[in-house]
């Protein structure tokens, strides 16, 4: 049954608007442009002025009194604003980039760093002891993995009597951090077909209520 | 020269759209493999026990995320199945109405004849501020970083917020949002919640690798084509299907354009061969 809801309508139009370049330049193709920019720009500021009112609604209670503290905090950061008064925008900013970067840069180190050297560490550990298939996938991780990581750390190398194998071994690991950006390639085409068949789908399923 | 034959561009895209609408409407069921990391999530989602809380959270822009919405739908309606429970955290601006749309596109709310009762099996929490300390924040004590929910209820009136304290509730964290790193490094590798990422297809093989970080934590499916393996396993033809069906069609489309045009091309040349013969005569 087709839908009545004019949302519906209105979502399967703007979605047909966006498709529209690809025809070429076309005023249908503009207007979705331009509903879309305005309509993020004020869900924004929607969303943001929601926020506030629910963030802020148990000082308001008198339940978490501390709040206040990030009521003064933010009021503080629209300073940047005012040239004059810009000084007190970086109390907020330095706060707020101390503690981000101080609980991001623990975790990071743990699961990125610390975390793929042990998962390569355990790889090499198992190795023989895979099937053949697997063995092959873990040789190949551990060798691209090693190989990438001398080409990015000695992408200028001290001359010599090294030079030449690590030249090598770098090549190597050039051509593994190539394959990688094509398999990235690759999978990037498929996400935006996926993504194109995905919305033309929620448009044409809505519209005709299937 | 031999003049190749012009085929506008625009043509090609009419016909692709017209492959994608029509799979939309009539699925054509083209063949595909269930991936193992599919099965994976399936299997993990299949051994959770009635009542375990389940959270879809994270962040990024809804038409980004679209992709994911398949796995994200089948995984929904698969937890509605088994009667566990799902509390949706945004932590991007559009992914209230991103998780909003997966919980209804699923149509496992009462309201559609499913199981489901909001705010007693599922809440939509609002649009929660402040990146990863914020989510450390909710992860230790969700009241202290959030006291509504997305419609201004408090949280002690949601019967499920009652079970839902901080990150020791958790049962599995699944995103269908392209910010998955922050949910990897505070959520699994900190502390130790397994996590399901419905990832776009860019994002795959990036995810991938966490899965030898935290072996058997982490679980991943591939875009529209894991979406569709999972509907597979549920049962039913939905989003990632027709998705499937679409690329496969178009494929084979791009693929007799490929040859009509080769073919074209060719004849062309040789009528211009014989005609360049017939003036040398």
């Amino acid at each position: 049954m087709i839908s009545t809801d004019p949302w519906v309508w209105l979502s399967a139009f703007m979605t047909l608007c966006s498709f529209m370049l690809l025809y070429g330049e076309h005023p249908l193709f503009r207007i979705g442009e331009y509903t879309y920019t305005a309509t993020v720009v004020a869900h924004s500021v929607v969303t943001g002025i929601d926020t506030f009112r629910l963030r802020f609604a148990p000082l308001i209670a008198g339940t978490q009194p501390f709040l206040i503290v990030s009521l003064i905090l933010g009021f503080m950061s629209l300073f940047v604003a005012w040239r004059k008064y810009a000084w007190l925008a970086s109390f907020p900013m330095a706060i707020l980039i101390g503690v981000g970067t101080g609980v991001t840069i623990r975790s990071l180190v743990m699961t990125d760093l610390i975390g793929n050297i042990r998962a390569v560490l355990l790889e090499a550990n198992t190795i023989l002891k895979a099937d053949p298939g697997t063995q092959l996938g873990y040789m190949v991780r551990i060798v691209f993995t090693l190989s990438a990581l001398i080409y990015l750390l000695f992408t200028l190398f001290i001359k010599g009597p090294l030079s030449k194998p690590v030249a090598y071994i770098s090549t190597l690991g050039k051509y593994g951090i190539l394959l990688y950006f094509g398999i990235t390639v690759g999978n990037a085409w498929q996400q935006h077909s996926g993504l194109a068949v995905s919305a033309i789908n929620r448009a044409i399923r809505q519209l005709l209520g299937l | 020269m031999v003049k190749v034959p012009e085929l506008k561009s625009q043509y090609i895209w009419i016909v692709v759209l017209i492959a994608f609408v029509t799979t939309a409407v009539t699925p054509l069921g083209a063949p595909f493999k269930i991936f193992d990391t599919t099965q994976e999530v399936y299997n993990f989602v299949e051994s959770l026990p009635k009542g375990s809380i389940v959270v879809m959270g994270g962040s990024t822009v809804f038409a980004f995320d679209l992709e994911s919405s398949a796995s994200m739908i089948a995984c929904i309606k698969h937890m509605a199945r088994k009667g566990l429970r799902l509390v949706n955290i945004p932590l991007g601006v559009e992914s209230v109405q991103y998780q909003k749309y997966c919980t209804d596109a699923a149509r496992v709310d009462q309201k559609y004849g499913g199981p489901w009762k909001y705010g007693v099996d599922y809440v939509q929490l609002p649009y929660i501020p402040g990146g990863d300390p914020a989510l450390v924040q909710l992860l230790t004590d969700v009241r202290s970083a959030v006291s509504v929910d997305v419609y201004g209820t408090s949280l002690d009136q949601l019967p499920i917020m009652k079970d839902f304290r901080s990150y020791k509730n958790i049962a599995l964290w699944t995103c269908p949002h392209w910010g998955i790193t922050s949910i990897f490094r505070f959520v699994t590798g900190e502390r130790g919640i397994a996590t399901a990422h419905f990832a776009q297809a860019a994002a795959y093989t990036g995810s991938y690798g966490y899965r030898t970080v935290f072996p058997g934590l982490v679980y991943v499916t591939n875009g529209w084509i894991g979406g569709a393996g999972y509907e597979k396993l549920m049962g039913y033809a939905g989003v990632g299907t027709a998705a499937n069906d679409g690329y496969a069609l178009a494929s084979a489309l791009l693929l007799i354009f490929t040859v009509l045009g080769n073919v074209t091309m060719l004849s062309q040349m040789r009528k211009e061969e014989e005609k360049e013969k017939v003036e040398v005569k």
